[in-house]
């Protein structure tokens, strides 16, 4: 409990990394709520997403300053430029598409239908019939579930949309929803950290995640993300970075596959085509 | 095991205190300030002045300090980018101004109005009337109703994290999130140290206030 901590945990959220030189400063907002991607241990930004981002910055040669903020502020702030881009396990969606640009994807993601580890229901009791399901308010899995479930006539849910899903999970596990539905890597994440929680299915998604930047580009910086996804992918290090967080996550080829629905895969890709 | 980890993160959670109390010191001396003025003219002002006062003070108490908060960073920042820490002492300082101006104004009134036509009839300038008759009596009088201020806008504070500054509520977001649970435990420890502060502050205005009190017009204690 020295000063020198106290000192670290004042500036964090302005965290600087990089190389210290007088070239401009990107702010990278981040939801430091959203472990194994991106969250603050000790005052420190920790994640796949964030480690990623700070070996891409230095193969790249940018500075990059995190900057964290709630989960539904981010996609906002970035349309609007209050950030430069935005690093988090964040899936490429055609809504997104429309108001930021995506790098090349560099995970996929599944969903998983979590209950209460002493909860007798399987995958159909809580996907129907009067159940209540939580997701994270303004995720994919919340959109997913609105679209496929809530909208559809005879299937009877209730969706509860939550800040993230810590409390989704807590709300979870009081009794008040059946199930929540959350990525892959989040689900694992309760488990290894010993939450009461089991999967009981999985919806296949194929889901692509990546980095954004703001619409169009302003700041050019896909070019120099897209060529340091894909070095950090070939050094090897984003293998370890990843195994660092997830053990037993396996790899995907990066890129994996891109939809045509995203204005900034249409060829050529900046920094990757070339 | 999560004692164990609350511990190691209390220096955190102390520089989260460290900001939020930043926050309130900006937000308070901006309440105070502005809110002073904006009393100033409605008792004393043109009526121009007092009614465009008294529309600020009625707007800026009518809207709930978390859309203030989200209207200053987003809003405003559509026309000049504005860091969230000033967007956030912009927004509570100007509810804290609206809230501090309707203080003043009360222990400004609360003077007995003939002390005024007393002092000018002595040969005051209304400004002197004021400035040393009125002032110092009514000011002496704020402690007390000044403290709910002080108490309501440390609470306010919390609600800054929503366009990231990372205070005392966000550092205890991240202990949450970062071992995915723990929500009561963690959140009882901030709770804990916001009532210290709280707790702290208080003690330091109710002896302010004792110690300012009128002679003659002391508050009776044991009578």
């Amino acid at each position: 409990m020295t000063f020198r901590h106290l000192a670290i945990a004042l500036v964090a959220g302005h965290a600087s990394i990089g190389s210290a030189s007088a070239q401009e400063t990107y702010v990278a907002g981040v939801e430091a709520s959203f472990p194994p991607w991106a969250y603050v241990e000790e005052g420190e930004f920790k994640g796949i997403a964030i480690d990623a981002m700070r070996a891409i910055a230095e193969d790249q040669n940018l500075d990059v300053e995190f900057r964290d903020m709630p989960w539904p502020s981010l996609i906002p702030a970035l349309a609007q430029g209050r950030i430069d881009l935005l690093v988090t396990g964040l899936n490429v969606t055609p809504e997104r598409a429309e108001v930021l640009d995506f790098s090349i994807p560099w995970w996929e993601n599944d969903d998983e239908i979590l209950v209460a580890a002493d909860s007798g229901k399987n995958m159909i009791d809580v996907l129907c019939c009067g159940a209540t399901i939580g997701a994270q308010g303004g995720a994919t899995q919340y959109a997913w579930i609105e679209e496929n479930l809530v909208n559809r006539e005879g299937v009877d849910v209730t969706l509860r949309g939550y800040e993230d899903y810590v409390v989704a999970v807590e709300d979870m596990l009081t009794g008040r929803t059946d199930a929540v539905v959350t990525s892959t890597d989040t689900a694992e994440e309760f488990i290894s950290n010993g939450r009461p929680v089991r999967i009981v299915g999985t919806i296949q998604q194929n889901q692509p995640q990546a980095l954004a930047v703001q619409k169009g580009d302003p700041r050019e910086l896909l070019a120099s993300l897209n060529r340091g996804i894909v070095n950090i992918y070939e050094s090897g290090a984003w293998e370890e970075i990843v195994h660092t967080y997830s053990p037993q996550a396996s790899i995907r080829q990066i890129p994996t596959a891109m939809p045509d629905f995203v204005d900034s895969y249409e060829e050529p890709i900046p920094g990757y085509s070339d | 095991m999560i004692f164990e980890i609350i511990i190691n993160h209390i220096p955190y959670l102390l520089g989260g205190l460290w900001v939020a109390i930043q926050l309130l010191a900006c937000v308070l001396v901006i309440g105070f300030v502005f809110g002073l003025l904006l009393a100033l003219a409605e008792v004393y002002g043109h009526w121009s002045l007092r009614w465009s006062g008294i529309a600020f003070e009625r707007v800026f108490r009518g809207i709930p300090e978390l859309v203030l908060i989200l209207m200053c960073f987003y809003g405003v920042g559509n026309w000049f980018p504005i860091d969230p820490f000033p967007a956030a002492v912009l927004a509570l300082g100007l509810r804290s101004t609206a809230y501090q101006s309707q203080i003043f104004r009360g222990v400004i009134q609360a003077v007995p109005t003939g002390q005024v036509a007393a002092a000018r009839a002595i040969g005051m300038s209304g400004v002197q009337a004021v400035c040393h008759v009125v002032l110092p009596q009514a000011l002496r009088q704020v402690p007390g109703p000044w403290s709910n201020e002080f108490s309501s806008e440390l609470k306010a504070t919390s609600l800054a994290y929503v366009i990231g500054v990372v205070e005392l509520t966000r550092q205890g977001k991240y202990i949450i999130s970062s071992t995915q649970g723990n929500i009561l435990i963690v959140f009882a420890v901030v709770a804990l140290l916001y009532f210290v502060v709280n707790w702290l502050g208080n003690r330091v205005i109710y002896r302010a206030e004792r110690a300012l009190e009128i002679p003659g017009l002391e508050r009776g204690e044991g009578d």
